[in-house]
């Protein structure tokens, strides 16, 4: 099992977090919330976002069909997209089948527990209607988060 | 799991049966409870401290309870869809039936019965038969005139709602605490709010 990274997206299309565990320059660390990764988390949310509209578009109109896993020939891209706007999308080698639970997870255990409940955390990431849009670059700093993250994460990685 | 999952799946068909059956299963299995009477007496204090804070101006009350409410709200539909893992309602009575038959009952235990539909179908009226929150509570003179006593209620259901992109307004038009027959609670759907989009995609 390998886990390549984790990212989350708030309601106003930005990333709100991201971990990636395969940087090549640094493998044992991976980083956290890095600058470098606002173009990737872009075009990630990107490819996302198309592939979505088009799988809602080609679903019929009663039944609700959300994306959940896309495939390439080098990873797997796991998807939750909550009924509030969030989406928690986790990279995987092609032996992961399917990672719901994991990211129910992610989201009901660790996001709401650590980031919902806190009350003295920001619940809305866009401090302005200039940071909306997938232009807001506010994460995620709670320690409790990124420490439960790494907790339940940190053994799948490998 | 499987249980829950299974339940996920009945409820996202939309039977009504199974929606019940599903919430109660959350309410059973998956809600970490407190004392009803603990959480009765604690709101009852916050209402007093603010009638004592407003110097019983209660449309100040009113309008206080009821944006602490619009800010529960908000992270309240994150512990909600959590817990319940339902996808967005495809039409207000759908919508109307997830609040009262889910969401009253995981967060209170009560189902309110909905019902008084307007003609154009985008308001409802939620009877409360039973409110927890105003479990031992009299209102004084000088209170039954203005106060909505559980008007934190509105405002917990309005930042929900707008969470998953409902504008709603909710409201109180009747309470039995003021001597009226029945508490009931309208909830007008004004417009459903687009997703946002991000930056040079239109």
């Amino acid at each position: 099992m390998a886990l390549y990274s984790f990212w989350i997206f708030d309601r106003h299309c930005n990333c709100i977090f991201d971990r990636e565990w395969t940087l090549k320059t640094n493998p044992s660390s991976g980083t956290t919330n890095s600058k470098l990764n606002e173009d990737t988390a872009k075009l990630l949310y990107g490819m996302v976002f198309s592939l979505r509209s088009i799988s809602q578009k080609l679903g019929s109109k009663d039944s609700f069909n959300e994306i959940k896993t896309i495939a390439t020939a080098k990873y797997r891209a796991h998807i939750l997209c909550t009924a509030s706007g969030l989406w928690f999308i986790l990279l995987s080698d092609l032996k992961q089948e399917d990672l719901s639970q994991v990211l129910r997870y992610l989201y009901s255990e660790i996001y709401v527990k650590t980031v919902v409940y806190n009350w003295l955390s920001p619940v809305d990431f866009a401090e302005s209607a200039n940071e909306k849009r997938g232009q807001g670059f506010r994460k995620i700093r709670n320690r409790q988060f990124l420490l439960a993250v790494e907790q339940f994460l940190g053994p799948m990685v490998n | 799991m499987s249980a829950s999952m299974s339940g996920v799946a009945n409820a996202s068909t939309g039977s009504k049966k199974s929606l019940k059956a599903f919430s109660d299963d959350i309410w059973k299995n998956k809600t970490a409870k407190i004392n009803a009477e603990l959480f009765t007496l604690t709101y009852g204090s916050i209402v007093s401290q603010l009638c004592t804070d407003f110097e019983r101006d209660f449309a100040k009350v009113n309008n206080q309870l009821y944006l602490m409410g619009y800010n529960i709200g908000m992270r309240l539909i994150e512990d909600f869809l959590a817990r319940t893992a339902l996808p967005r309602c495809e039409s207000l009575a759908k919508t109307s039936e997830v609040v009262s038959k889910c969401a009253f009952k995981i967060f209170l235990n009560v189902t309110p019965r909905v019902g008084n539909w307007s003609s154009s179908q985008d308001s409802f009226s939620l009877f409360l038969d039973e409110n927890p929150l105003s479990d031992f509570v009299e209102l004084p003179m000088d209170a039954a005139k203005e106060l909505w006593y559980s008007n934190i209620i509105c405002g917990v259901l309005k930042g929900a709602l707008e969470m998953v992109q409902m504008d709603c307004d909710v409201y109180f038009t009747s309470d039995v605490l003021k001597g009226d027959q029945t508490t009931e609670l309208r909830v007008k759907l004004n417009r459903i709010l687009k997703d946002e989009i991000p930056a040079g995609e239109d």
